[in-house]
C-alpha cells in the first residue's frame, strides 16, 4: 500500500482579491487565482495535468485548461456538497499525484457568489432539481425553511437546549474571527473589529441566528498547486506536507438538514476528525492553531467538540477565556474565517494555513507545526491536516 | 405616532377608571331573545322564560348607530390605534362570569375600564397592540354579569401570495405522501415488510431492505424536537417571520413544518403541537402545525397507531353557513361590516365573511348545555365562559366541536371545549357549569 501521509505537498497558493463586486467572469477569477497559485510554485500552466474543484463550481475543468493553454489533463475530478468539498480536493490532487496519476494537480474555486447567485438567497434551483437532493429539499423549502441560516438554526436551537449555550457562545465566534479579519489588509473587514455586544445588537436573520453569526457573502477565486512533496521541496516556495486528509459522511446524511437521526449535530466532521488523527498519529493537543469552516458561528462550536478540543457541551466554556483567539490556547481563523476575511467556500482558510506553517501569516502562531483546517460541515465534508 | 406618544395616552385613558353605567338600549326582551335562539338554532324551551347568559353583551350592544359616547374607553382606545396606523381589529379572548339569569323586564348597564394595552407585539396576522378591558353588567346595585375582553388591533401586514410557494419535487417514492395531505392525513412511511416506519420516505426499507412499502396516517400529534423563527431573507409565499420546528411524531419519526401559534405563545422545545393542514392550491397541500395539545384531525380505522378522539362530550359537526354568520351576527346586535357584507370582508384583507366571537359564545355554550341536558341536568346553569380565539370561521368551513371533563363535583363541572375548523382551531373555551 502507498503511504499517504506526507506524500503529497502543498507547493503554490493564489488568490483574487476579495470583494462584493468582483466585475470579472467567474471564470476569470479562477483563471486568475490559478495564475498566481503556479506563480507562487514557480510553475506555469503548461506544468497543470490534474484540475480538482466544487461539484458547484460554474467553471469547468476544461474550460479552466483551455483558458490558460493547459493542454492535455491526465486527471480531473469533483466533489459534491457545497462547502464541505474544500480540504477534499485537496485530498484528491494528494491522492493523484501520489498514486501517479498526475504530477501537479491544482484545487480552484472562484465565484461571483455576492455579485452573482447568492447562497444566503432562497435557491429556486435547489428545491427544482430532479434528482435525489431536490426530493431530499421537498421536505423543507415548501414549508419555508429553504435557506443556509435557517436550517443550521434548527441545529443550534437544540444545542441551546441541550447544553445550556447562549447566542452570546455562539458570538465569541464572530469576535474572534473579526478580530483576525482586523490586522489582515485581504479580509473584507480589515480594520473592523466587533465586541460582543455588536453581535448581541445585530438583527435576528433566522432566530437565535443573528446577523453577525452568519458568513459573508462574497466574489472571489482561490487556487492551491499540488504536487508530491519530494517535488515541492525543489520548487520555488517550497512544499507544506499534507499529513492527513480525509472526506466523512454520517449516517442518515442530508444535506444541510440532517434532522432524522437521533443527535442532529454535526457527525460527518467526527468521521473526518477520526481519519485524521488516526492517518498522523496526533491529538488534538498536537495542534496549535486551526482553520474551521465557519459558514455559521455554532458549527464552530460543535466543530471543536466533534474534533476533540472539548467533551461534548463542553465549547462554550473552551471558548469563554480568548482560547480561540491570538494568544489563547487555540486561536482558529487567523485570517479573518469566512465571517471576517471572505467565503470562498472554505479555500481561502486552506491557503491560511499554509501561510502559517510556511511563517508567513498576518496573524502569526508561534511554532506551528501542524495545521488542522475543516471544510463546510451539515454536509458531507472533509478536513486536512498539514505540516512543516 | 410613536409607541411612547400611544402609551402615554394610553395611561391617560387607564387613569379614567371605570366608566359611568350606561343603560342597555332596550329591556331583557322575549322576541330578541327568540332571534337569537333561533340563530344559534337553540331550541331550549327554557329561553322561553329567561335569557341565554351567552347574550349578556347583547343587551348593550351599540346599534347600527355609529355614535358613540366620549367615555367609552374602549372605543377611545380604538381610534388612537387607529390613528397610529394599527387599522385592523381581531378579537382574541373574551372570559365571562354569569351571577344568574337575566329574565325579561330586566334593563342592564354596563361599566368598562381599560385594563391594559400591551405591544407592540409580531403576531401572524401583523404587528399589533393587545387591548383588554374590564366589563361588569348591573340590574340596579346588583353586579349580574362580567367579561374581561381583549382584542389585537393590528397593522394588517402585506398580503404574500400563498401560491408563490416553492413546489416539492415528487416522484413515485414520495407522492403518497402529498396525496394524503390533499386529503387531510398525514401519512407515515411502512415498511409491509418488517414494520418499521420512516420519514421522509424513499424506495427501499434501510432496516430490512424489502421494497414492499406501505403507510399509516399519524395521529397528527407531536412534540417541538426543535425550531427556529426565519426572520430573513424573504421567502416565496410565506409571511415573515415565519417559526418553522422540526416536530417528533407521536408515531417516533420527525418532520419539518411550519408551526402557528394561535395563542401568540412562544414556541418551545418539547411543547405539544398537532397537524393542521394548509391547502396551497389544488396541487399542493402542506403539514403544518398549530401549538397546544392536539387531537386527532380524521381517523384511520384500518391502523393499530389509530388514536381516539380524545372527547367525553359526544363531537358535534356545525356547518358554518352565510345565513348563520349573518343571522347570529345580527341577533347579536353585531352589525360590524366584516360579519355580512363580504366584499367589504375581503377588502379589510379577510377570505369571506366570518363568524362573531358572540356567536362562538352562543355556540359553545349551546353545546355544553345540550349535553348537560343530554345528561339529564336541565337545569344546569352556565356560569362562567372563558373562551379564545384562533382561526376564523367562514361560509362552507365546519365548526368541529369537541369537550372534555376537566373537572366535576356536585356543585360545579368544568368543560374544555375545542372547536376546529379546516384551517386549524377556531376556538378554545373553558365553560364552567351548576348542576
Amino acid at each position: 500500500m502507498i503511504s499517504f501521509s506526507g506524500a503529497a505537498a502543498i507547493a503554490g497558493i493564489g488568490a483574487t482579491e476579495f470583494s462584493k463586486e468582483s466585475g470579472r467572469s467567474e471564470l476569470q477569477l479562477s483563471c486568475e487565482a490559478t495564475l498566481s497559485a503556479l506563480a507562487d510554485a514557480g510553475l506555469t500552466p503548461a506544468d497543470v495535468d490534474g484540475l480538482v474543484t466544487f461539484t458547484m463550481d460554474n467553471s469547468s475543468e476544461i474550460a479552466l485548461a483551455r483558458e490558460l493553454g493547459m493542454g492535455e489533463l491526465s486527471f480531473f475530478s469533483r466533489i459534491n456538497y457545497g462547502g464541505g468539498a474544500a480540504c477534499a480536493t485537496v485530498q484528491q490532487a494528494a491522492m493523484a499525484v501520489v498514486t501517479g496519476m498526475a504530477t501537479t494537480v491544482v484545487a480552484y474555486r472562484g465565484f461571483n457568489e455576492r455579485s452573482g447567485m447568492r447562497f444566503g438567497q432562497v435557491s429556486l434551483g435547489a428545491a427544482a432539481q430532479v434528482n435525489t437532493n431536490g426530493l431530499d429539499n421537498a421536505w423543507t423549502y415548501p414549508h419555508g425553511l429553504s435557506t443556509p441560516a435557517a436550517t443550521v438554526a434548527m441545529q443550534a436551537r437544540r444545542y441551546l437546549h441541550d447544553y445550556g449555550a447562549t447566542s452570546e457562545d455562539f458570538g465569541r465566534v464572530a469576535v474572534a474571527d473579526r478580530r483576525h479579519a482586523a490586522t489582515n489588509p485581504a479580509a473584507f473587514f480589515y480594520g473592523k473589529p466587533i465586541t460582543l455586544a455588536d453581535h448581541q445588537g445585530s438583527r435576528l436573520i433566522a432566530d437565535p441566528l443573528r446577523l453577525l453569526d452568519c458568513c459573508q457573502e462574497s466574489d472571489g477565486a482561490v487556487a492551491i498547486v499540488v504536487t508530491t512533496t519530494e517535488r515541492a521541496r525543489d520548487l520555488a516556495a517550497g512544499g507544506v506536507p499534507v499529513v492527513a486528509a480525509a472526506q466523512g459522511s454520517g449516517a442518515d446524511q442530508f444535506v444541510m438538514t440532517s434532522y432524522y437521526r437521533d443527535d442532529i449535530g454535526i457527525p460527518e466532521i467526527g468521521v473526518v476528525g477520526r481519519a485524521l488523527w488516526a492517518q498522523s498519529g496526533l491529538t488534538p493537543a498536537d495542534i496549535p492553531t486551526a482553520v474551521l469552516y465557519d459558514h455559521f458561528t455554532p458549527y464552530v462550536l460543535m466543530q471543536l467538540e466533534e474534533l476533540g478540543f472539548c467533551g461534548r457541551g463542553e465549547a462554550p466554556g473552551f471558548i469563554a477565556d480568548g482560547a480561540i483567539e491570538l494568544g489563547g490556547r487555540l486561536p482558529i481563523n487567523t485570517h479573518g474565517g469566512q465571517l471576517g476575511e471572505a467565503y470562498i467556500h472554505g479555500m481561502n482558510g486552506i491557503t491560511e494555513a499554509v501561510r502559517q506553517l510556511r511563517g508567513t501569516s498576518i496573524n502569526q502562531v508561534d511554532g506551528a507545526e501542524h495545521v488542522l483546517v475543516t471544510a463546510g460541515t451539515g454536509v458531507p465534508t472533509s478536513g486536512l491536516i498539514l505540516g512543516r | 405616532m410613536d409607541h411612547d406618544e400611544i402609551m402615554a395616552r394610553v395611561e391617560e385613558l387607564i387613569a379614567v377608571g371605570e366608566t359611568a353605567p350606561r343603560v342597555a338600549l332596550d329591556e331583557v326582551n322575549l322576541p330578541m331573545i327568540r332571534h337569537w335562539a333561533e340563530a344559534m338554532g337553540d331550541t331550549n324551551p327554557r329561553w322561553e322564560s329567561v335569557a341565554p347568559p351567552a347574550m349578556a353583551q347583547v343587551w348593550t350592544m351599540y346599534g347600527l348607530d355609529p355614535h358613540r359616547p366620549a367615555g367609552d374607553p374602549l372605543h377611545a382606545t380604538m381610534r388612537l390605534l387607529d390613528d397610529a396606523g394599527y387599522t385592523s381589529v381581531l378579537g382574541t379572548d373574551c372570559d365571562q362570569t354569569y351571577a344568574r339569569h337575566l329574565v325579561p323586564g330586566e334593563r342592564p348597564a354596563i361599566t368598562t375600564r381599560l385594563e391594559s394595552v400591551v405591544g407592540p407585539k409580531q403576531t401572524g396576522v401583523g404587528e399589533g397592540y393587545f387591548v383588554t378591558t374590564q366589563n361588569t353588567w348591573w340590574v340596579a346595585e346588583e353586579a349580574v354579569a362580567t367579561m374581561t375582553f381583549r382584542v389585537l388591533k393590528f397593522k394588517p401586514t402585506a398580503r404574500v401570495d400563498p401560491t408563490q410557494t416553492v413546489r416539492p419535487v415528487v416522484n413515485r417514492d414520495t407522492a403518497f405522501f402529498f396525496e394524503g395531505t390533499a386529503m387531510g392525513e398525514l401519512r407515515i412511511q411502512k415498511c409491509n415488510a418488517c414494520g418499521v416506519l420512516r420519514h421522509p420516505p424513499g424506495p427501499v426499507c434501510p432496516e430490512c431492505h424489502a421494497m414492499d412499502r406501505g403507510h399509516v396516517v399519524a395521529s397528527g400529534n407531536g412534540t417541538v424536537f426543535s425550531f427556529l423563527v426565519h426572520h430573513a431573507p424573504q421567502v416565496p409565499g410565506k409571511q415573515l417571520p415565519l417559526p418553522l420546528a422540526l416536530i417528533e411524531l407521536a408515531e417516533g419519526v420527525r418532520m419539518v413544518g411550519a408551526v402557528r401559534s394561535p395563542d401568540g405563545a412562544a414556541l418551545a422545545i418539547d411543547a405539544p403541537v398537532h397537524v393542521v393542514f394548509d391547502r396551497i392550491d389544488d396541487d399542493l397541500t402542506l403539514a403544518s402545525w398549530e401549538t397546544g395539545p392536539g387531537r386527532r384531525v380524521r381517523t384511520d380505522e384500518g391502523s393499530e397507531e389509530g388514536v381516539e378522539i380524545n372527547s367525553d362530550l359526544p363531537p358535534v359537526s356545525l356547518p358554518i353557513t352565510p345565513t348563520l354568520i349573518v343571522s347570529a351576527a345580527l341577533a347579536t346586535r353585531d352589525f360590524q361590516d366584516v360579519h355580512h357584507d363580504r366584499d367589504l370582508a375581503v377588502q379589510r384583507g379577510s377570505k369571506d365573511i366570518f363568524l362573531n366571537i358572540l356567536t362562538t359564545t352562543g355556540l359553545v355554550q349551546k353545546y355544553v348545555a345540550d349535553w348537560a341536558d343530554h345528561e339529564g341536568r336541565p337545569d344546569a346553569r352556565v356560569t362562567a365562559c372563558a373562551l379564545r380565539l384562533g382561526a376564523p370561521a367562514h361560509p362552507g368551513d365546519t365548526l368541529e366541536l369537541t369537550g372534555t371533563i376537566a373537572s366535576g363535583s356536585d356543585t360545579e363541572i368544568v368543560v374544555d371545549v375545542i372547536g376546529t375548523v379546516s384551517s386549524g382551531t377556531h376556538v378554545t373555551a373553558r365553560v364552567t357549569v351548576q348542576p
